[in-house]
């Protein structure tokens, strides 16, 4: 029996579909009151007058809390640059200045509308450019006396929030002697996740302690953040996860948790709910940052690349959250996979008075990609040369070196992804079938598999089956309820439906590194297989026993200890978990499991946060588009996937992870605009204006899996999630430049723009 | 005031404020908490709940307009026949991922599915234009669809 590439149903699917999931907003305490909170209604000002006694006294009200009850401290993720509350000055629309816990939900708001509060407004820096000007005012005057939050500080400076360079030899002199020069300047706006669950909390301050409910990717982080918040130990804090309605990165760090867990204390220990609405979320959620890319390539007499400058500014918003560790991710990108010679990249993190941005899937590649491959298609127009057949003249071979030292053994997937695209999509074929306002486009892309720790118990129930133990979370991708699960339940040979997979609890399992960078089912699956294979070790042990063989003459499968070769001789796993119980002691396995860096060059940049990409996967996209010349809208007709994945655990969760990373892709390079105002204020507010793919605008995503298994990984596994959303804009952005001749190098890519340079 | 309506068969009387939304009454009177609400301004459809058999944003729909009417949520979807081997497709096809979606998705396909016994794919994706899903992509919803309709040709 396999269940490893097979479809098994996820195991939380029934309870999904009936409506009986619990998710976070869906949580509920005995006697819970409800909370709410006051947000800045302005992106930079002083706080003149915040008077709370007249919310304090509305009927129903429990607590109001502002800066002055909470600890005088800093949080973050990377680095402590984040107060709980507003305290003189806020740095961006929806900022909390304040909160209200109350028995009903309208009360509470009632309450935060009664707070008194006034700002004196100032300017607000927005512009990415002139916030890195030197006469430029500070978002935070006091920058230097942030700390981080671990390890050595980070090359910073004033707004600029993080910057990591890379200035290889060789990059001066080859531009001095190109036969000519290509540049290109690129805008990418924000991207909202816009899970259909919006953020909450349940705070408990029980027993000197914080007892979290919530739905988030990772619990051990919001555990850390609240603990800093709240200027506590990590240990003094308990989060206790539930079903996520979706998060795509936007629940990895802490929100509305602490706010939940001091005003439960400031309520006297009652049970405290928050829930965004959706403005709210929106206004405050962790976006794709926005960024500025500029690529200048040297090129030979020959049109060969022999060198190029890479900068990328980008938008951290007022405060770091992750975003400072991702900021040399630019330099895996910017020669990623096609050879260019000596790279210059120099990448920087800007602060500016908005939301702060942080993770969403693909981390700063989706950008960073429609830079690279829309210049690549700049470069072959240029020179008259098809723009597949230049890609491959560039493309990294098997042991390719990059700008870090890291070697690529198995770059050579590039290939072999093209040619898979190739046999489904011919593009000399789609080429030569070309009809006005149609177009086409093709881009290529590596990417990492987070390598960040994670844990799993595997425990022996009485009945055969078993538990595992673990705080990793299913995001919805599947990677628990149908990757952890297949290849527990392959490795002990029991059927899926006999694997059970806890939710995640920090006071129960051990440290998981959260839902992130495709790592769930490769981290905890082979932490779990690891788990699983003690559990098969010590039920050989015990069988041994009952069979009255020698350990190594068994085998476990079909749910039962036997002897190789003589499969009557035989005892079912719940047999010999009970004999176990009453002779050694219960049956459970522990595993832990951690990709190490590839080896790197520490010297090759300043500020290498993200120095290498463990467990690499290789991409090819290609789209083919059809352009409305009244309108400006753009269809997309036909999308092509080739990925490298590893070992398919779960072919429909394979698929959906490439589907729906195609489908937010495409959002991303057409629909959902995100735009920020002079005043630094979103103007985009709600789902109504902020306009997500939709089942009419997407195509049947075709895909081809390349599979080469990984040693190391549980099956052979890799990461699958994060790689399809990579290249949509690149392509799109492609196609649809090639479908009306002129280059369109802002995402999104709107039908006012397409009218505008159709017209132009 | 008072309002009386069916919820998924069962007669059901609720005394509320004259505002109350039929998703309010719904999740925090009667705890029928597997209709979603994710937006609360008609857009997203995480709330969709059937009245009279037609499909309505229960975040934006007031209970007293419920009054005298049959009001299906994906609770009752599973003892209908036709909801149930949606929902057991949902699960096969891959058609779920974080399912905060899902419920809006199954009620309305129930909907178009007993009005339409073989819709085209083009007719679902228009039918379905109200309710976003932000995992899937769709086409694997689509391949549920697919399934549930072939399912009921063989019977």
């Amino acid at each position: 029996m396999t269940v490893i590439g097979e479809r098994v149903p996820r195991s939380d699917g029934r309870a999904k579909v009936s409506g009986e999931a619990v998710y976070g907003v869906d949580h509920s305490e005995p006697g819970m009151i409800w909370g709410a909170l006051l947000r800045s209604p302005v992106s930079s000002g002083r706080i003149s007058r915040l008077d709370t006694s007249a919310a304090a006294a509305m009927p129903g009200v429990h607590a109001v809390v502002t800066a002055a009850d909470a600890p005088d401290v800093r949080a973050g993720w990377v680095i402590k640059d984040q107060r709980l509350f507003a305290r003189d000055v806020v740095v961006y629309e929806g900022q909390p200045i304040a909160a209200v816990a109350a028995d009903t939900l309208e009360q509470a708001r009632a309450a935060v509308a009664a707070i008194e509060l006034e700002i004196d407004p100032r300017p607000a820096v927005v512009d990415l450019e002139q916030a890195m000007a030197p006469d430029a005012p500070l978002v935070h005057p006091d920058w230097e006396s942030f700390v981080p939050t671990a390890g050595p500080d980070f090359p910073r400076r004033g707004n600029i929030a993080a910057e990591s360079i890379s200035d290889p030899p060789g990059v001066d002199e080859a531009f001095a002697r190109a036969h000519r020069v290509i540049t290109d300047e690129f805008v990418a706006q924000r991207q909202y996740q816009a899970y259909i669950e919006p953020k909450s909390a349940v705070g408990i301050y029980r027993e000197g302690r914080y007892v979290i409910h919530t739905a988030s990717q990772f619990p051990f982080n919001v555990r850390d953040r609240v603990a800093q918040f709240l200027d506590v130990r990590p240990s003094d804090v308990r989060v206790i996860g539930h079903t996520i309605g979706g998060g795509f990165g936007a629940k990895l760090d802490a929100s509305l948790e602490p706010y939940a867990a001091l005003l439960s204390r400031a309520a006297g220990g009652l049970a405290v709910k928050l829930v965004n609405t959706r403005t709210e979320d929106l206004l405050t959620c962790t976006c794709r940052e926005n960024a500025i890319t500029r690529v200048r390539s040297a090129l030979d007499a020959d049109g060969n690349i022999i060198a190029r400058e890479f900068e990328v500014i980008a938008d951290n918003g007022a405060f770091s959250g992750e975003m400072p560790w991702l900021t040399s991710i630019a330099l895996h990108c910017a020669r990623g996979v096609y050879r260019t010679g000596p790279t210059r990249v120099i990448a920087r993190l800007v602060y500016t008075n908005t939301a702060p941005t942080g993770a969403f899937r693909g981390v700063n590649g989706t950008y960073l990609y429609h830079a690279v491959e829309r210049h690549m298609d700049h470069i072959a127009a240029e020179l008259g040369v098809d723009r597949r057949e230049y890609r491959l003249r560039h493309l990294f071979a098997d042991g390719e070196e990059l700008l870090n030292g890291q070697v690529l053994h198995d770059a050579g997937i590039l290939r072999k992804a093209f040619d898979a695209v190739d046999a489904i999509a011919p593009w000399e074929k789609l080429q030569a079938e070309r009809r006005p306002y149609r177009g086409i486009g093709i881009a290529a892309a590596w990417w990492l598999t987070n390598p960040m720790p994670g844990t799993a118990v595997v425990k022996l129930s009485d009945d055969g089956t078993v538990v595992v133990v673990t705080a990793a979370t299913d995001n919805g991708s599947g990677a628990v309820s149908m990757g952890v699960t297949q290849i527990v339940a392959e490795r002990l040979g029991i059927p899926p439906s006999d694997v059970r997979v806890t939710m995640p609890d920090t006071d129960v399992a051990g440290f998981d590194a959260g839902s992130q960078g495709s790592r769930t089912t490769r981290i905890v699956g082979k932490a779990s297989e690891i788990a699983a294979d003690e559990v098969i070790e010590k039920v050989k042990a015990v069988a041994a026993t009952m069979l009255e063989a020698a350990p190594e003459d068994l085998e476990v499968a079909e749910g039962t200890v036997r002897v190789k070769g003589a499969p009557g001789n035989a005892v079912s796993l719940g047999e010999v978990a009970v004999v176990a119980t009453n002779t050694v002691g219960p049956i459970q396995g522990t595993g832990s499991f951690v990709t190490p860096f590839p080896e790197f060059n520490p010297g090759c940049a300043t500020g290498l946060m993200l120095p290498s990409f463990p467990t690499p996967t290789y991409h090819v996209h290609l789209a083919e588009v059809e352009v409305d010349p009244v309108t400006g809208n753009v269809r997309v007709l036909r999308y092509v996937v080739a990925q490298e994945v590893g070992k398919v655990i779960s072919p429909d969760g394979t698929y959906g992870q490439v589907a729906g990373g195609v489908t937010q892709g495409i959002g991303y390079a057409l629909h959902e605009s995100l735009r920020i105002g002079e005043d630094g204020r979103y103007r985009e507010r709600t789902l109504e204006s902020y306009r997500l793919p939709l089942a009419p605008d997407v195509p049947r995503v075709e895909f081809v899996p390349l599979e080469h298994p990984d040693p190391d990984g549980p099956g052979g596994a890799k990461g699958v999630g994060e790689g399809p959303v990579l290249l949509p804009a690149a392509v799109i952005a492609n196609a649809v430049s090639d479908a009306i001749g002129k280059p369109l190098n802002s995402i999104p890519i709107t039908p006012e723009e397409v009218l505008a340079a159709i017209q132009s | 005031m008072e309002v009386s309506f069916t919820v998924n068969g069962k007669p059901t009387q609720v005394e509320i404020d004259p505002a109350e939304t039929l998703l309010s009454t719904l999740r925090d009177r009667l705890r029928l908490t597997g209709t979603k609400e994710g937006c609360s301004e008609g857009e997203c459809g995480a709330c969709t709940v059937l009245v009279d058999g037609r499909p309505v944003d229960s975040c934006i729909y007031a209970t007293g307009a419920a009054a005298g009417r049959a009001v299906e949520t994906v609770e009752g979807m599973a003892r209908d026949e036709l909801g149930r081997a949606l929902q057991e497709a949902f699960v096969a096809a891959g058609g779920v991922q974080c399912g905060f979606c899902t419920p809006g998705f199954v009620t309305t396909l129930v909907s178009v599915l007993r009005e339409n016994e073989h819709p085209s794919e083009d007719e679902l994706r228009t039918a379905l234009a109200g309710n976003i899903c932000r995992c899937t992509g769709y086409s694997q919803i689509l391949d549920a669809v697919a399934a549930t309709v072939a399912g009921r040709a063989a019977r």
